[in-house]
């Protein structure tokens, strides 16, 4: 059943993709168009030029390299601090896990503003400043809270079954966490991974606040430089866009793989 | 279930290697920290543009004093004040920190800067109506280092000539809405312009409230219905684009350069662009006929308040800002950024080489501070002009 | 790690009279162990700027009072003159219609797309993964790329709605900014419940459908008996999560139209005091933390209405 429809399935799944990308083209598009026709509307870059890649290549490649090791480091200390305590929140009946829920959905409304003048202080009493370290440590601040609350829902839906079967076998917590709960968590694991990658990626107000005079600085960073006062070149800013989302893009398809069909059911016939 | 744990190790080891790496940063940062202070002086300005290596760069590198090295860091207009009232509150600002004009009076009223009485910077050889939004309570916070700039109209020879307009007929209002009226009219657009929020778009309203003789210090006048009208008046007629409420200066000249736009309002930093469309510069005209006054812009350079060895970072600060006032470097940094020169012998030179900047000359000299008069309450009466501005331009 | 893990066993195998008692407790202990690492990030990351918000909510800062430290205490002057301003609840009621309607339509999409993906069909994978790629663009890019599209002279909205004979709409006009804005961020927030919703759907057992299949359940009734209701807890963290974030949602707003006319929202009003953007050069710190406040306390009620739901199911 599932094969006869396959044909027109992926017709209309190349379809909503084409949908959901069409500013992506846009901007494609623009990255192509030279600077004075990228107003005209066109829908194909009919001014070509690949001037605004040449420009930009050089620049950005060594801020393109920062974004990558600080969205990466920005996952590693987002699942290090949420997948232990989703596991206790949610498997080990921890106690004042109620009020700890709410903390997590108070700590994702407090304006950034606040956040950054706050770690704009310690930073610079402890010489965080302009670190790469510092903003790995400020842009988890964005994913932490989601991926406590998500893996903690996510990990509730883990048969307790399974759980009591590895007690009765004489498997202590951290055993059970690392042998039973971390692998049952891949698909909800990597979604997390997924959106603190993103953020790290997208960040600019941490980066411009607390690394704003750093030796590497992330590529939005890069990006903003070309939107001066009275200048703005969307060219070059495009191109750099394209070029960025890249690298970005080939990480995401790669780490959807791994989010898999049956996960829980196959453990259980284990 | 073993691929799984091998995954798992990896992650481990890799999260190992990155503490390890947070660690070894920070050690390596705070140690170049103690060193900070001595030998380099930080200089923050707005031009991002001019990116690290370039001319622009390397000219305000020359700059630094025998045995110092100049750290530059360019931010966004928009973010650079806040950036300077974190770090100033912190002890930890730039030593020269360049600043656009109708930011001065909060930078100073905040005490971001410290002023020529505490510095000892002086403001020589600067015509005076463009040193005057750097001067506050007759003590100098800054000079206007980067040049000024200002507003004209810019117009397509071209496409005016198919629509038989003569420019030098556009002495007021009424005829420059003739000549709009035909260029649209022979099947082009009219004008573009910026109406965006904030103090962008009331840069570009000033000419026309002021050119109604309009005050600052009584916006709820008849002027400003005046010049409200007749930009939304464009709007409604289809001369001008309905994004402009939300086109900034830059998108308005981008319209402009997608070439079928007879005129745009837009400043000096873009006639080194327009001279290679081929296109050429008009003053702005006052309602009832003449030169409407125009707003001047521009950065100035300032010193940057410090409370810690305050002296120290002050002398660095002036030194390279004297430097850079030099009549040949001031000539370089103008040239580069496009502007003309705030002082009058450079600009003599400029327009000398230049016949595309000679145009903006006579403005120029003619054009007002957006502060001059208002100080700190320039920003609120900025507000409610932007506002008022906002609703007219979206009238449907 | 190996010795600390023998230990614990060591300690559950005690004998038999205290062990509940002693085993309880050191259950506690080990529970505390695993969450021990989030509640000290939490107090170092967000204790300090949560009451320095506080602090900021109850004394008058301004650039200057900010620098200087010496900022007056006025108590909750600054929360009347907030909720007090003719603009508070017309803001409130644009910021409940931006979430609202962003909330139903995200989800609904983003779930018609999890469940279309979740048959593997040729190619399934690589699309589910480009489908991905909006959220990479930096949202300053993709905030003018809508601008763009959305231009009312020009834009290819207009051209492609032209087409079918309709005059073209004036899109980010500030009587409805508030529903362009709203179409973009929808936009936004489809891979967003995509990925969550379809990583949910990836836990539902395929046994659970090749039963109702035998039964003869059609795809429908298989939708609205099976994946529906297991996507119940799935369902309630990605709205909430959905909710907090649409609450603060600013960049694509800014990007768009400053959040001029009905496209302000509390967010963006509070981003454009707290950084002296937009109309107004004048910072405001003290009336943006006040906003701030507001949205904390939205945002608490909605995570209790989630653990009282939460709660609910669990009874079920």
């Amino acid at each position: 059943m599932m094969h006869r429809h396959s044909g027109l399935k992926t017709a209309l799944g190349i379809f909503f993709t084409a949908i959901m990308l069409f500013p992506v083209y846009w901007m494609v598009n623009i990255s192509f168009t030279a600077k004075g026709s990228i107003r005209s509307g066109d829908v194909i870059p009919m001014d070509f030029t690949l001037d605004n890649y040449a420009r930009v290549l050089d620049i950005q490649l060594p801020n393109l390299a920062t974004s990558i090791v600080l969205a990466l480091c920005c996952v590693i200390l987002t699942l290090v601090i949420a997948l232990p305590s989703a596991y206790a929140l949610s498997l080990l009946r921890v106690r004042g896990s109620r009020v700890i829920s709410f903390l997590l959905i108070v700590a994702q409304m407090i304006p950034a503003v606040v956040i950054t003048l706050g770690f704009y202080e310690i930073y610079n009493k402890v010489g965080l400043l302009d670190t790469i370290p510092g903003l790995v440590l400020a842009d988890s601040t964005i994913a932490v809270p989601f991926a406590v609350m998500l893996l903690t829902s996510f990990m509730e839906s883990i048969p307790k079954s399974l759980l009591e079967a590895a007690e009765v076998d004489g498997a202590t917590r951290l055993r059970r966490f690392t042998s039973i709960v971390i692998p049952l968590s891949r698909n909800s694991i990597v979604t997390v991974s997924l959106f603190a990658f993103l953020w790290a990626w997208s960040d600019f107000l941490f980066a411009s606040t607390l690394d704003g005079g750093g030796s590497r600085r992330p590529i939005t960073l890069g990006l903003y430089a070309y939107i001066g006062a009275q200048t703005q070149e969307w060219g070059p800013m495009m191109a750099t866009a394209v070029l960025s989302s890249i690298p970005a893009t080939i990480l995401l398809v790669f780490a959807q793989r791994y989010v898999a069909a049956g996960v829980t059911a196959g453990a259980v016939k284990d | 279930m073993r691929r799984i744990k091998t995954a798992m190790v990896k992650t481990m080891a890799l999260s190992c290697v990155c503490a390890m790496a947070v660690g070894v940063s920070a050690c390596g940062s705070s140690s170049q920290e103690a060193s900070k202070d001595d030998k380099t002086i930080q200089f923050w300005d707005d031009w991002t543009r001019h990116t690290n290596g370039s001319e622009f760069d390397k000219l305000v590198k020359s700059c630094a004093p025998e045995g110092y090295t100049i750290k530059r860091q360019a931010i966004a207009t928009s973010d650079l004040l806040n950036n300077l009232t974190t770090a100033v509150k912190e002890d930890n600002g730039p030593d020269v920190a360049v600043i656009d004009n109708p930011m001065i009076p909060s930078a100073v009223d905040a005490a971001l800067v410290a002023g020529g009485d505490e510095t000892g910077l002086k403001s020589t050889g600067y015509d005076t109506n463009l040193e005057a939004p750097g001067i506050v309570n007759k003590v100098t916070y800054g000079v206007p280092l980067g040049g000024s700039n200002t507003l004209g109209l810019i117009y397509n020879p071209k496409i005016v000539g198919e629509a038989g307009v003569d420019v030098s007929s556009i002495k007021d209002w009424d005829s420059l809405n003739k000549a709009i009226e035909a260029v649209v009219a022979s099947g082009h657009k009219g004008i573009a312009f910026s109406g965006i929020s904030g103090e962008e778009g009331v840069f570009q309203f000033l000419p026309w409230f002021w050119g109604a003789k309009g005050n600052l210090k009584h916006t709820d006048s008849q002027a400003r219905t005046d010049a409200e009208n007749l930009l939304s008046g464009w709007i409604q007629k289809g001369w001008a684009p309905k994004s402009a409420t939300t086109d900034t200066q830059s998108a308005a000249w981008d319209l402009f350069l997608a070439g079928d736009y007879g005129f745009v309002e837009i400043g000096t930093w873009m006639q080194a662009e327009a001279d290679k469309a081929n296109a050429k510069m008009i003053p702005i005209p006052a309602k009832d006929g003449g030169v409407a006054p125009v707003p001047t812009g521009g950065e100035f350079a300032m010193v940057a308040t410090h409370k810690k060895n305050a002296k120290e970072h002050y002398d660095k600060a002036v030194k390279v800002i004297s430097c850079l006032s030099q009549p040949e470097k001031l000539l370089k940094v103008n040239n580069a950024l496009s502007n003309l020169s705030a002082k009058k012998s450079v600009r003599d030179r400029q327009v000398k080489e230049n016949a595309g900047l000679a145009q903006w000359e006579a403005s120029i000299e003619k054009a007002q501070g957006r502060t001059s008069d208002l100080g700190l309450k320039y920003e609120e009466t900025s507000a409610s002009l932007s506002e008022s501005l906002l609703a007219a331009l979206n009238k449907q | 790690m190996k010795r600390k893990a023998s230990e614990m066993t060591a300690v559950s195998t005690q004998p038999d009279g205290r062990r509940g008692m002693l085993d309880r407790l050191n259950g506690q202990m080990a529970a505390i162990g695993f969450v021990l690492p989030l509640i000290i990030y939490l107090l170092i990351f967000y204790a300090a700027p949560l009451l320095q918000n506080m602090s900021m909510s109850l004394h008058r800062y301004t650039r200057r009072t900010f620098v200087t430290g010496d900022a007056p205490f006025v108590g909750l002057d600054i929360y009347r003159e907030v909720i007090g301003s003719s603009e508070f609840w017309p803001v409130v009621l644009q910021t409940l219609i931006f979430v609202v309607v962003s909330l139903i339509f995200q989800y609904a999409i983003g779930l018609a797309l999890a469940v279309f993906f979740n048959d593997n069909f040729k190619l399934s994978g690589l699309l589910r993964g480009i489908m991905l790629i909006p959220w990479l663009l930096p949202l300053i890019v993709s905030g003018t790329t809508w601008q763009w599209m959305m231009n009312p002279d020009s834009g290819i909205l207009n051209k492609f709605l032209g087409l079918f004979g309709i005059n073209p709409i004036w899109w980010l006009q500030a009587d409805h900014s508030l529903w362009a804005v709203i179409i973009a961020n929808i936009w936004l927030g489809i891979p967003f419940n995509l990925v969550i919703l379809y990583s949910g759907l990836q836990n539902i057992s395929a046994d659970l459908y090749e039963a109702a299949a035998l039964d003869g359940c059609n795809a429908w009734n298989r939708f609205w008996n099976i994946t529906f209701p297991l996507l119940r807890p799935v369902t309630s963290i990605t709205l909430l999560l959905g909710f907090v974030y649409t609450l603060k949602v600013v960049d694509v707003i800014w990007v768009m139209s400053m959040g001029t006319g009905s496209s302000k929202t509390l967010a963006t009003w509070a981003y454009s005091m707290a950084f002296g953007k937009g109309t107004s050069a004048t910072i405001k710190y003290s009336q943006a933390a006040v906003l701030g406040s507001i949205l904390i306390l939205v945002a608490l009620i909605f995570g209790f209405i989630y653990l009282r739901v939460q709660k609910a199911q669990e009874e079920n």
